[in-house]
């Protein structure tokens, strides 16, 4: 693959004529790289899936993925991806293995490899004890575990991961993403995958996207993203409550800028840890004594906060666009004005 | 192609074995209208012996009692009650998501429809006979009772089933539009009811055909339950074809074009169902 394992130009949805789900959207996925499509609800992660992987025929735009065109070849798309969905997809009425033996049929699995593939995926899922029971009886986790491997049954060269691990508990999710980092360490695959889970996309991810009301605000890696903040965050604690201390901070060599918060004062400097002693020397040196000084590297929490202007998780809990789209076409469709 | 269709249509089987509460539903109807309907329209027994059996015979065209008529009626009814859920389980795959993972595979809208449809065919050919059995057993039980008195050759049983799977293709692929075309299970289960009577009753599965006033008969010679139970009613009782004009390839047609027609509509709608959403 010379070009990008995914290319996204101009891409954009409008549902029922005015909800703009994805609004002109450009990226590139490298090939072999692990990308975070990071927002919150309704931010039109979902959508951009679905365009991606031939469910969902898009407004306007462009998409290719391993050098096809979505739109022109869905059917072929469709055999080059892997795709796991943010719910339960497996049929609970099949067991673990009958839900994989119709996925390498669906795939066109090698006959003599299904056996064998199915064997390892089923180990390293760590659901072989629970092959032949009914999906219907498997945890949470356990039907997590089934989808990626009903997934990735057929060795796409791409996979999406849509919100994989929503309702997991921590355990599941560490769980979850050591199986997709031995797949890409294994296989070499492309990963591209939506979360709004910030720690995950931070840990799992070579570059992200952040995607926010259709558009995207802001693409790079995690360090890049963060570096665009200004560097790290230090926190100085004087002992006792001082006015004073505001311009000495001020005046360190290094520091971009000073804000005041409840009796301790943050700091954004490029390189955090030089500037530490600085900061104590230039305090000793006013007789201003501190309680501590304490750094960070700025989280993707703050990341959201600074290209949107909004607290990260503000739309969860809530309807999102998309759901009102829907809705809205549902309430058409029952009052015969259409379908969606 | 077939490799994806059989992997689907064992789906399909699979998952109709496991859920017995629907073949037990799918029998529950035409069982009860046997035992209910059946036992007590005892019609031959009208006028207590003084209406010429000759009059029952064409009136049952063939058959030798009201019963054993309504039997092979049942017969067929049962390849209607049974196909519905093949278009239930389209509405309850969309709704818990498999229905997306299948479509999200390189399987296309005719391996979709086609794995559904032909576990639409299969499933109601033991339902059938197994309603015809359960008939022949209640006149061993005190009660009346089927009565086959031709003698099913070879090639009349090849008619029954085909008369009983074309029937059945026909029901799956009408299910199966509804199945498409709707999202709710209210809705799907409303249209199904507001489909089965009408046709049930505009057949002839249950009245006697020589009962009827010929514009009834007229509308129920082009029912395909009626098709169909035509073809069962000529094989199962001794000389019942001279009641009928015409040869059972004849009503194998009628019902092979009937089953053509709801092919086309539901492949159609199946597909626009699958492409990818506007």
């Amino acid at each position: 693959m010379a070009e990008g394992a995914i290319r996204v130009d101009g891409l954009s949805k409008v549902y029922h004529g005015s909800v703009r789900a994805v609004d002109h959207i450009s990226f590139e996925v490298r090939p072999g790289e692990a990308f975070g499509f990071l927002g919150p609800n309704g931010a039109g992660k979902t959508t951009t899936v679905a365009i991606l992987t031939a469910l969902l025929a898009p407004t306007a735009g462009t998409a290719i993925v391993d050098g096809i065109d979505v739109f022109s070849h869905p059917a072929e798309i469709k055999r080059r991806i892997g795709l796991v969905f943010q719910e339960s997809t497996a049929d609970a009425d099949l067991t673990g293995r009958e839900n994989l033996e119709l996925a390498a049929a669906l795939f066109n699995v090698p006959r003599r490899e299904v056996a064998a593939r199915i064997e390892a995926l089923l180990d390293r899922m760590q659901i072989g004890d629970a092959a032949d029971r009914l999906a219907k009886t498997y945890s949470g986790g356990m039907r997590r575990r089934l989808e990626l491997a009903v997934g990735i049954i057929h060795s796409p060269r791409v996979l999406f991961l849509d919100e994989p691990t929503l309702g997991l508990d921590p355990q599941g999710r560490a769980g979850f993403w050591r199986y997709v980092q031995e797949l890409r360490r294994d296989h070499g695959m492309t990963v591209f995958v939506t979360t709004h889970y910030l720690d995950e996309a931070d840990g799992l991810c070579d570059r992200i996207a952040i995607i926010d009301r259709g558009h995207i605000v802001a693409t790079g890696t995690p360090s890049e993203l963060k570096d665009r903040l200004g560097g790290d965050i230090l926190t100085v604690r004087p002992l006792a409550p001082n006015a004073g201390i505001e311009p000495i901070l001020r005046a360190v060599p290094g520091v971009l800028s000073v804000t005041a918060q409840e009796g301790s004062f943050r700091i954004k400097a490029p390189r955090g840890e030089e500037l530490v002693p600085k900061l104590v020397e230039a305090c000793a040196g006013a007789g201003i004594p501190l309680a501590g000084v304490s750094l960070k590297r700025p989280s993707l929490d703050e990341v959201f906060l600074e290209f949107t202007g909004r607290e990260y998780r503000e739309e969860e809990g809530g309807m999102t666009p998309t759901d009102r789209a829907v809705r809205l076409g549902q309430v058409a469709q029952a009052m015969g004005r259409g379908r969606r | 192609m077939i490799r994806e269709l059989g992997a689907l249509t064992r789906r399909e089987l699979l998952r109709l074995a496991r859920n017995p509460q629907a073949i037990i539903t799918s029998l529950l109807l035409p069982i009860l209208y046997l035992l209910l309907f059946g036992q007590a329209f005892n019609l031959e027994n009208l006028g207590g012996g003084s209406i010429p059996s000759a009059y029952f015979l064409a009136a049952f065209r063939g058959a030798p009692s009201y019963f054993s008529y309504f039997s092979a009626g049942m017969a067929g009814f049962v390849a209607v009650t049974a196909t519905l859920f093949i278009g239930a389980n389209v509405i309850f795959d969309r709704l818990f998501g498999t229905l997306k993972r299948v479509a999200a595979s390189p399987a296309g809208a005719v391996e979709i429809f086609g794995s559904r449809l032909l576990a639409g065919m299969i499933q109601p050919i033991g339902l059938a006979f197994l309603v015809l059995f359960l008939a022949v057993l209640t006149g061993h039980a005190g009660l009346a009772g089927l009565d086959v008195t031709a003698n099913v050759t070879v090639l009349g049983a090849i008619e029954v089933l085909l008369a009983i799977v074309l029937l059945s293709a026909m029901f799956a692929s009408l299910f199966l539009a509804i199945g498409f075309s709707l999202e709710q299970p209210q809705t799907y289960f409303a249209v199904v009811n507001a489909v089965n009577l009408p046709v049930l009753l505009t057949s002839a599965a249950l009245y006697p055909w020589g009962t009827m006033p010929p514009w009834f008969q007229n509308v129920a010679s082009y029912n395909p339950i009626t098709l169909a139970v035509n073809v069962l009613r000529i094989n199962l009782f001794a000389g019942a074809g001279a009641y009928y004009p015409y040869d059972p390839a004849v009503y194998l047609l009628g019902l092979l074009a009937w089953g053509g027609v709801m092919f086309l509509v539901a492949i159609l709608l199946a597909r626009r169902a699958l492409a990818p959403k506007k």
